[in-house]
């Protein structure tokens, strides 16, 4: 009976972010926060897994103390428990950081047999997170992961990759990161909803952790991304197309 | 410190961040070093092609994955200190490189696209964020400076006249406790969508699996290859994988893009960006792929596609 | 005083949304067109919870407040009307009489079935000849040893030709009036009823409404809701609950028509720019917003005040009847900053249009809604 951690970030929803498109500033003071897209796969894929086998799933997420807002919608999703890593200071953690924490938190704390995180996050999407963790605690790892099956005391995993699927048998205790493809993550209902809020939640702050986090990354910019372009409008006419087709012609990019 | 380090997954790539690598030790007067996998032949390219040493990495046995060289990689790292480590952002290379990152306690820039020096030399790197719609722009404050590099970023390098290098040869890494069961090389098509110079995109405005010969006409007409969104090729597979265009899939420079029936979403966009022209064709004016387009034809495919591919006949004369 | 949703009200109102935008608004054009049920939607609210939000778990309800509800069906409402009032009806009329009035044992065997979405649930109160005036109903019950027999005519039911589970008013006793209705419990399978004359409507076309046409309908004389002589005042009181779902459903509608509005207004240009550029763009889009924010605080107050058990039925009737005639209003607004493009098919803000005008006509109309307001203030 697999004992899993799922790990997930709470992320500016990219939707919500405005562009001034002369300075190139991005507007983020009304932007909504969600669980990162491809952590719901994580949390989802560990519910299975438990439904599957038995065992239990702890989600665990490191941010500040806003993130107190994931917690229910992270527990509605089917997790029986959660450790909410929290500090001012959490708010715009580099991957290394983040994986430190986590694994601070994990060592001394919690039994696991398998980490499920998401292949990247959808706000800075470094993918680092899961293979640093791994590295930290000193356990095998496998990415890009599209299906898992767990063997008695090893994990087969089917990764795919830029040059076909690869697959791969690890021992236990082990981590993966799971793709947006390896399941669709259901839609909490009410009732899930509403017990969320009845599950224990661990709250850890930094001085619990004994940690330093070292920037070793440091953003200097984050700016727009620009794209220019004529945004001329035709209709469906036919003068219309004529006269697109006679500009790509003129762009040279038709032959 | 020893210079600029590159390590590619494959020769192409090796071969692309090498002349990025060239570059950077230009710039700082160093030298360069370039990770060959197994192969004798290609240590040997990679000094034509500008590397001034190579690490020959041993062979691995068939049930080891490639990310088992993260130790030996990591002890020639610790041994040689290098300034600035280049890896390509294939899927193995990502998870390789921030295992490396970890082991060796430093920051990593993933999935860099642009790599510049400012006035302290310091490598400065510009990678996309929130799915596409920001750049961020980050500098390591560890060394080595380390960045993944997406593959075709950068031109490859190519050989040089009278080149000389040092191939050193590591130990075999010994088996780790990952085995891999079995490889299933991906089905090689006989077209690559990112060496197209024409694209043109289906997405989910195509309304039944059989209207794709439509587009495919125009596709045949502009002398283009197919490609399309996430769900054309994820949820409905109506065509492979490695066809589907955007930050999570095939990231494309042509020529000319013609979106059929696609919103534009930003994480598509993400993958057209560098298109030389966009164009797209979509019955909803308010849909966001006219932001990102140069010619946005407003109306129903499956009145214009047809419009189209006969007005391309005729002027192109096929 | 705090006007934040709670936590739970937040999330719940996220997988609405993320709900509506995978199965309902991908087909909701289409199912009006076609005046198609959307049953397969329906069975998906019973694997969310939905249908019997605001009665116990012990019931099969989900054991959340009438405000939850309320956020359900606005936000359904904001994608299809039809689905909205599917499942306002189910809850607020055909659930709740029997959550409020029914016996142990009828709970157990009619309301657990409507919790779980087993069964739909429908309310048959109006006649041919008794709309506003609904105790001038001739259907009769007459008791006939164990049973009573129902005969009589229901129609305009909405869920009618779906439902499991029909509340029925019927004259117990035709020479005490209002005084002589009584409410019934009549399950689908129930010899002599019969599903008959289908409407074909202006809008919310999803939602079927049909005649319901008792003919000796027999049915056990437990099924008897509440007293013989009740059943006035338990419509009423239904009504009353349910009000607060069409106000909700009337906001839902007007909220799409904003949305709609405010999108196709930025993007739609004329003498070389947006239409939002036009005063009289804006000044039409910034009523239609500070309207609906005033429909959605006396709605959500409404629910707030029945979660309290404090009185409301005068903040029912005042939430529905502004909720309605805001979402009236405006979306005729919206289509009139669509242009000629509102007025096609295909155009959300089409439908918006037909789908908000009945807010204003069921479950009691808006005349009525101010005899029930006035008739507090003046009491
Ligand atoms: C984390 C994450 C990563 C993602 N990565 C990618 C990615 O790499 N690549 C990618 O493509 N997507 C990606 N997506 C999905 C992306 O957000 C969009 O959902 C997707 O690109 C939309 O695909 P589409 O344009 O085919 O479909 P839709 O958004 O459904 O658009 C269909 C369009 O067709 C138009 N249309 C319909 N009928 C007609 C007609 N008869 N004539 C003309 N036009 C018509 C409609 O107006 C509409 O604009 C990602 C999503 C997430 C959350
Ligand atoms: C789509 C649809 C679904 C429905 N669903 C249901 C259902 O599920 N169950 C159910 O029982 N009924 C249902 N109804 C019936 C609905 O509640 C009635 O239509 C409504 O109560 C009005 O009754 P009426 O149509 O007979 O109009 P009338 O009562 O004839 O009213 C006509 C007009 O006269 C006005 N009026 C009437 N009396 C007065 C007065 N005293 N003072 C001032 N003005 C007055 C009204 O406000 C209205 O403007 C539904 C109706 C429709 C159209």
């Amino acid at each position: 009976m697999p004992r899993i951690i799922t790990c997930y970030k709470w992320v500016k929803d990219e939707a919500d972010i405005k562009v001034d498109t002369s300075s190139r500033q991005l507007t983020l003071d009304r932007v909504g926060y969600k669980i990162s897209d491809y952590d719901r796969n994580a949390i989802e894929e560990a519910v299975r897994m438990q439904e599957q086998h038995g065992g239990s799933v702890i989600a665990v997420t490191v941010g500040p103390p806003s993130a107190k807002q994931s917690l229910k919608d992270a527990l509605s999703r089917g997790p029986e428990e959660a450790y909410f890593i929290n500090d001012p200071s959490f708010a715009e953690l580099e991957p290394a950081q983040t994986a430190a924490i986590l694994a601070a938190v994990i060592k001394g704390r919690l039994e696991y047999d398998l980490i499920i995180c998401g292949e990247g996050s959808s706000d800075l999407y470094a993918q680092q997170v899961g293979p640093r963790l791994a590295e930290l605690l000193g356990i095998p790892c496998a990415t890009y992961v599209n299906k898992l099956a767990l063997e008695g005391t090893r994990i087969n995993v089917e990764r795919k990759l830029d040059d076909g699927i690869e697959k791969i048998s690890l021992p236990l205790p082990a981590l993966v990161t799971v793709l947006p493809d390896i399941n669709t993550p259901r839609l909490p209902g009410l009732k899930q909803v509403l017990a969320a809020g009845k599950k224990p939640v661990h709250n850890i702050g930094l001085k619990d952790l004994g940690l330093t986090c070292e920037v070793t990354l440091n953003t200097t910019g984050i700016l727009a991304a620009t794209m220019e372009r004529r945004r001329l409008r035709f209709g469906a006419g036919n003068e219309d197309i004529r006269k697109v087709v006679d500009a790509l012609l003129k762009e040279g990019v038709i032959a | 410190m020893s210079g600029v380090w590159v390590l590619g997954e494959r020769r192409e790539q090796t071969l692309e961040l090498l002349n990025a690598g060239l570059g950077l030790a230009r710039e700082l007067g160093t030298t360069v070093t370039a990770f060959a996998i197994q192969d004798q032949g290609l240590a040997k390219t990679y000094i034509e092609c500008g590397a001034d040493t190579v690490y020959l990495l041993g062979s691995l046995a068939p049930e080891q994955p490639l990310e088992d060289y993260v130790p030996v990689i990591v002890d020639v790292a610790r041994q040689k200190n290098p300034d600035i480590f280049l890896i390509s952002a294939t899927p193995r290379g990502k998870e390789m490189a921030a295992r490396i990152a970890a082991r060796l306690g430093v920051g990593l820039g993933s999935e860099c696209t642009r790599l510049r020096l400012d006035e302290n030399k310091s490598l400065v790197m510009e990678r996309l964020m929130f799915g596409g719609a920001a750049v961020q722009t980050v500098v390591c404050l560890t060394r080595p400076q380390m960045a993944t590099i997406p593959p075709r970023t950068f031109e490859p390098a190519v050989p040089l006249a009278n080149r000389e290098g040092e191939i050193i040869e590591l130990p075999a890494p010994p088996a780790g406790k990952v085995r891999v069961l079995e490889r299933k090389p991906r089905v090689q098509e006989s077209v690559d969508i990112t060496e197209a110079r024409v694209v043109v995109a289906i997405g989910r405005g195509v309304e039944k699996q059989e209207d794709i010969e439509l587009i495919q006409e125009l596709a045949n007409v502009a002398g283009g290859e197919l490609g399309c969104t996430r769900p054309i090729a994820e949820e409905l597979h109506w065509l492979p994988e490695n066809r589907y265009l955007g930050i999570s899939g095939q990231k494309i420079k042509p020529d000319l893009y013609i979106g059929v029936g696609v919103s534009g979403q930003i994480q598509h966009i993400s993958g057209i960006r560098d298109a030389k022209v966009i164009c797209a064709i979509n019955k909803d004016e308010n849909a966001p792929i006219f932001e990102a387009a140069d010619y946005g034809i407003v109306g129903d495919l499956y009145a214009v596609v047809p419009q189209l591919t006969r007005e391309l006949q005729r002027v192109l004369k096929k | 005083m705090d006007f934040r949703l709670t936590e739970e009200q937040e999330l719940l109102r996220n997988s609405v949304r993320e709900f509506t935008q995978q199965y309902l608004e991908p087909i909701a054009g289409e199912i009006d067109e076609e005046g198609r049920y959307p049953a397969e939607v329906v069975a998906k609210l019973a694997e969310m919870d939905w249908m019997g939000i605001p009665y116990p778990q012990e019931y099969g309800g989900a054991g959340a407040d009438y405000l939850s509800y309320c956020i359900v069906v606005e936000e359904l409402s904001r994608a299809c009307a039809s689905t909205g009032i599917i499942l306002s009806v189910h809850t607020s009329l055909a659930s709740w009489p029997i959550f409020q009035f029914g016996t142990e044992e009828q709970k157990k065997k009619y309301l657990v079935p409507l919790c779980k979405g087993e069964k739909i649930g429908s309310f048959c109160l109006t006649e041919p000849g008794a709309g506003t005036d609904a105790a001038a109903g001739t259907t009769t019950a007459v008791l006939d040893g164990d049973e009573y027999v129902l005969n009589g005519t229901k129609h305009f039911i909405t869920n009618g030709p779906v439902a499991g589970i029909y509340i029925v008013f019927a004259m117990t006793d035709k020479s005490k009036g209002a005084k002589g209705m009584s409410a019934f419990i009549v399950p689908r399978e129930a010899p002599g009823l019969k599903v008959g004359k289908h409407e074909n409507k202006m809008g919310i076309r999803a939602s079927q409404t049909a005649e319901i046409i008792l003919k000796d309908c027999r049915i056990p004389k437990e099924n008897l809701l509440g007293q013989e002589g009740q059943g006035y005042r338990i419509a009423m009181q239904t009504l009353d609950g349910g009000r607060i779902g069409v106000a909700a459903q009337a906001l839902g509608i007007a909220q799409a028509a904003l949305d709609e509005s405010v999108k196709y207004s930025k993007e739609r240009v004329q003498f070389g720019k947006p239409i939002s550029a036009n005063q009289a763009i804006q000044w039409m889009i910034a009523n239609m917003a500070t309207d609906i924010a005033a429909a959605r605080f006396l709605t959500y107050y409404a629910a707030w005040c029945k979660d309290q058990g404090l009185p409301y039925s005068k903040e029912a009737a005042m939430a529905k009847l502004f909720a309605a005639e805001t979402a009236s209003r405006h979306t005729s607004k919206a289509v009139q900053i669509h242009g000629g493009y509102g007025y096609i098919k295909g155009y959300k803000v089409e439908r918006l249009m037909r789908d908000a005008k009945i807010t204003e006509i069921y479950e009691g109309t808006s005349e009525v809604q101010r005899m029930v307001i006035a008739g507090n203030l003046l009491r």
